[in-house]
């Protein structure tokens, strides 16, 4: 992991702790985080339960075109699903390419970078 | 906190400079929109020798056209403050230094006045309007706004029969958060 004296320089989502409440994209100042999420009946309730859903991610993007690495969205995460790491950011031919797909459950999506 | 009126502003700070508290520590500003039609211009200073605690001055100024004395003589310190609550406030300071201290020359607007609307992005997708579940925004529920944007009805898509929003009703709907239910 990092060291203190270089941690500020990505932020990382911890994805199992995520739960898509939205609250990071909406502390945001700069917009940069773009969620989306849908929700799925939780199986294995005991015999009479009443039905539930949970939020299954399905994307989370950070644009580092547009982030100021405030940390706010780190702060704010009631679940700890976010953290700063040490490693830079990936530089990029054009402001479309620093948007940085961290989940993307759809086929065919690029493979989550592991930087660490 | 000392309330002053406005024409005694610049002999209230005077006096309280011959009384001994002769360091300035701050100038500030407080759009109070939506309690009272007022700016309060806040001014600190300190006596450092004698360990009296700081002196407040508080001054309301009518919203509509707000101007006040400079203390830049008596204070030379609080020019930069005082440009600063110009330009963001829209504040006059009468006899004081007009250049702009943070604002490019050709900006236009108050940003801290809490009707000011950040209108760049109301035309813009905010990525928080969605719901936790949701990939797509769905229109017709109590929607989320964000800081800075009015929702529709007030600014932006308000039914053009209806006069323009009072500016406590922009500052009030621009806190961002959830879209209040409107009486019709």
């Amino acid at each position: 992991m990092s060291t203190s004296g270089e941690s500020h320089r990505w932020i990382r989502l911890i994805e199992p702790a995520c739960t898509s409440c939205m609250i990071c994209a909406r502390e945001c100042p700069s917009w940069c985080i773009s969620i989306d999420s849908h929700t799925e009946p939780v199986e294995g309730l005991p015999r009479g339960a009443r039905e539930r859903t949970r939020n299954v991610l399905d994307r989370f993007a950070i644009d580092w075109s547009l982030c100021m690495y405030c940390g706010i969205c780190v702060e704010e995460c009631p679940y700890d699903a976010l953290e700063w790491v040490g490693a830079l950011t990936e530089p990029g031919p054009s402001s479309e390419s620093l948007v940085e797909e961290m989940v993307q459950a759809a086929v065919g999506g690029h493979e989550r970078q592991e930087k660490i | 906190m000392t309330e002053v009126l406005p024409e005694d502003w610049l002999a209230a700070v005077e006096a309280l400079k011959r009384d001994g508290f002769d360091y300035f520590d701050w100038l500030g500003c407080v759009d109070e929109i939506g309690r009272r039609e007022c700016f309060r211009i806040v001014l600190v200073v300190r006596n450092l020798g004698g360990g009296a605690e700081p002196r407040m001055l508080s001054c309301s100024l009518p919203r509509d056209h707000p101007r006040i004395a400079s203390v830049a003589a008596v204070f030379a310190g609080a020019a930069w403050h005082e440009r600063e609550v110009s330009e963001l406030f829209g504040v006059d300071f009468l006899g004081g230094e007009r250049r702009r201290l943070l604002l490019s020359p050709d900006f236009e607007g108050t940003p801290l006045r809490k009707d000011e609307v950040l209108a760049a992005r109301t035309g813009m997708d905010w990525p928080g309007a969605k719901e936790p579940g949701e990939s797509d925004a769905v229109p017709g529920r109590r929607r989320m706004v964000p800081p800075g944007v009015p929702e529709p009805a007030v600014w932006g898509d308000r039914d053009s029969s209806q006069p323009a929003a009072e500016p406590a009703e922009v500052a009030e709907s621009a806190v961002g958060g959830r879209v209040r239910r409107r009486r019709t």
